[in-house]
């Protein structure tokens, strides 16, 4: 069965990138960014992390929290929850000292911080403020946002979030965000889940349990499924045995076969549109971003970001 | 010399980033430990398919002591962790009555807390860690605990210091207070004057006064269980801190998470803990091949497997040189060389056990 995305991921507004931590989320996360935006669309790639490791990716200086800009038509944020919920309220409560006196009282603080769901439906209330042009003056004017999510726990549980608060707060700014972004993120034709993984058991594990998940929760699929890391190869020619003398070829092989094993797993649970990115000899910043995006552009599943 | 496994401290935790591979050492440290005759349990969180099969359990050891048929002087034992049952047990330990107790495990917020809140988890942990080495304590005198595959490892040491700053906080007083009358509706706070009311509209507008209502009850019903829990949280954090626990921290290979492992490695001998050493996991073997030669771009080199991995072993020999320098020798520091297969039996998982224990005795020398 053909699992294409409803439309291409260049044509939604908000795309979602999930996996377990240490699987190159940030790089796929760049890479969508920068392709994206060389495609027209102003692009923000979001993520959550006090260390700013997309900055990093993206050869920009940590910024604590400021959208700055990463090339043409291209804005990296790094996003605190916290940050949005108080500035929601700040936008509420009008008058500034009682702002700041609801901000400071311990009662919301707790509340805030104890409250099922809300601080992941803030990061992506932040995605659904910057789409509508209402992230505050100064922030550019944003097709595209891409979430680089947080790697703990599972995507789904971020994804579920915006109608978990919904359920619970009916009214006021949080109630009526949430229902939008709710229903933002049940809209394939506006959202899109990218997953990425490596060719491992638990990773790959990670991905099947994060489809059956969403499937059933949800009812959607990721649309693009990236496997990071791969080995090339292991070209015949030297499967012979020149190969069982030379210790290098050796392991290339048996990595490579493990990796096979697990691509296999995948392919047997579900079809997907899949594009397969190598391991390369690059540190992480632009020039690594830059070559796995020449090697995801080659594929025929690139179809699925720009068709 | 200093042994990895040792009669004077009962207690290793293994710590690292998620996917570096601490469940598998920690396991194989296990084996290694049952084959020096010890009577040992090793406690983990989410284990691959793979090393349940090499250990021979599965979803029956969730939350209990299953033994491991290995043919050993000691004993092995394994138990999955499971978060959300030691903490309902918790709760069960310290409630005066079944009502009580029915009221927290019944509530929508209790619910959402002991499965979502981040730091839970974690202590969750060190609370079984607790439970098991404090009563079962006679069963089992080597226990090894692996941790939460968290990406800051911290969340695990400070969970205690955390519960116990939350049960003495000045915002659980507040959230403690009869907020709602017997209809459900929020008290008026009269003495807050305008600014009651408007905190209180607003937290009506904001959070929603179901949920308000939800976790109002859950405190309350929680109230008479502070007393035992934090003196349970206070004694999870010396246990943590007393020389019979150590930590092993296992690291990723390569220069880009040397800033993650000294960070983590600073911090455990900050708060008191005690490091008993780094493991450097998987770390690319050295082959003597010029690593780009003939090739002019990354992507052309990555073509031929053997140039990337002899890469590979070029960053990660660079890695372990920074690391040994920077963190310098007041903790063993070894490395595991990466194997084509992780263990899938336990005589592979010994085998690594072995190795680990060796360069742990060879690195304490040096």
């Amino acid at each position: 069965m053909d699992n294409s995305p409803a439309r291409p991921l260049a044509a939604c507004q908000l795309i979602v990138v999930t996996g377990k931590g240490g699987v190159g989320k940030t790089a796929v996360s760049a890479l969508l960014g920068a392709a994206l935006a060389e495609a027209g669309r102003r692009t923000l790639v979001a993520e959550v992390d006090p260390r700013e490791n997309l900055h990093q990716m993206l050869g920009v200086a940590p910024s604590g929290g400021e959208i700055l800009r990463a090339g043409p038509r291209l804005w990296v944020q790094n996003l605190s929850p916290q940050r949005v919920i108080d500035e929601l309220v700040s936008e509420q409560v009008k008058i500034g000292l009682v702002a700041r006196r609801v901000l400071a009282s311990p009662i919301y603080q707790q509340f805030t911080a104890g409250a099922p769901g809300l601080k992941e439906m803030a990061v992506l209330g932040q995605a659904f403020r910057l789409l509508s042009g209402r992230a505050g003056t100064g922030a550019p004017a944003i097709d595209t946002v891409i979430l680089d999510a947080p790697a703990t726990g599972h995507g789904v549980a971020l994804l579920a979030a915006p109608a978990l608060v919904a359920e619970v707060i009916r009214s006021g700014p949080i109630g009526r965000m949430s229902a939008a972004v709710a229903e933002l993120v049940a809209d394939p034709l506006r959202t899109a889940v990218v997953t990425v993984t490596l060719a491992e058991e638990m990773p790959v594990q990670e991905v099947l349990e994060l489809a059956a998940a969403l499937e059933e929760k949800l009812g959607r699929r990721p649309d693009l499924l990236v496997a990071n890391g791969l080995f090339p190869p292991f070209p015949p020619a030297l499967a012979r045995d020149a190969a069982e003398s030379d210790p290098a070829a050796v392991l290339w092989r048996r990595l490579r076969a493990n990796q096979d094993r697990e691509l296999g797993r995948l392919a047997a649970t579900w079809s997907w549109s899949r594009i397969d990115l190598p391991l390369l000899p690059l540190a992480r910043g632009p020039e690594l971003v830059a070559a796995l995006r020449r090697a995801a552009e080659g594929q025929a599943a690139w179809k699925a970001v720009r068709s | 010399m200093a042994a990895l496994v040792s009669t004077r401290e009962p207690l290793l935790v293994f710590v690292g980033s998620g996917g570096v591979g601490k469940t598998t050492l920690a396991a194989a440290t296990a084996v290694r430990a049952a084959r020096e005759g010890r009577r040992t349990l090793v406690m983990t969180f989410d284990p691959s398919l793979r090393l349940k099969d090499a250990l021979g359990v599965g979803e029956e050891a969730r939350d209990r002591e299953i033994p491991v048929p290995l043919e050993a002087p000691g004993t092995l034992h394994v138990s999955l962790l499971d978060a959300r049952r030691t903490f309902d047990r918790l709760i069960e330990r310290y409630s005066t009555d079944a009502a009580g107790r029915d009221r927290i495990l019944a509530n929508r917020f209790y619910q959402q807390l002991s499965g979502s809140l981040g730091g839970i988890l974690e202590y969750m942990a060190v609370e079984r860690l607790f439970e098991v080495a404090s009563g079962a304590g006679e069963r089992f005198d080597q226990i090894v605990l692996d941790t939460p595959p968290t990406r800051q490892a911290l969340d695990f040491l400070e969970a205690p210091a955390r519960i116990v700053g939350f049960l003495d906080s000045g915002a659980l007083r507040v959230a403690l207070k009869p907020w709602f009358d017997e209809a459900g509706h929020l008290k008026a706070t009269a003495r807050w004057g305008g600014l009651g009311r408007r905190v209180e509209s607003f937290l009506d507008e904001v959070v929603g006064l179901d949920l308000l209502r939800e976790m109002a009850e859950f405190f309350q019903a929680f109230a008479p269980l502070f007393a035992g829990f934090r003196e349970r949280a206070r004694e999870v954090e010396a246990l943590l801190i007393s020389p019979r626990t150590r930590f092993v921290l296992v690291s990723g290979p390569g220069e880009e998470a040397i800033p993650d492992t000294l960070f983590f490695a600073r911090r455990l001998l900050q708060a008191g803990h005690h490091l008993a050493g780094i493991v450097v996991n998987r770390v690319h073997p050295r082959f003597d091949l010029p690593a780009a030669e003939g090739f002019r771009t990354a992507e052309e080199t990555a073509l031929d497997g053997r140039r990337l991995l002899a890469w590979l072993g070029e960053r990660d020999e660079r890695g372990l040189a920074a690391l040994a320098s920077l963190a310098g020798s007041r903790q063993p520091l070894l490395s595991v060389p990466l194997a084509a297969d992780e263990p899938t039996d336990l005589p592979a998982l010994a085998a690594l056990g072995d190795l680990l224990a060796e360069r742990f005795a060879r690195a304490s020398l040096g």
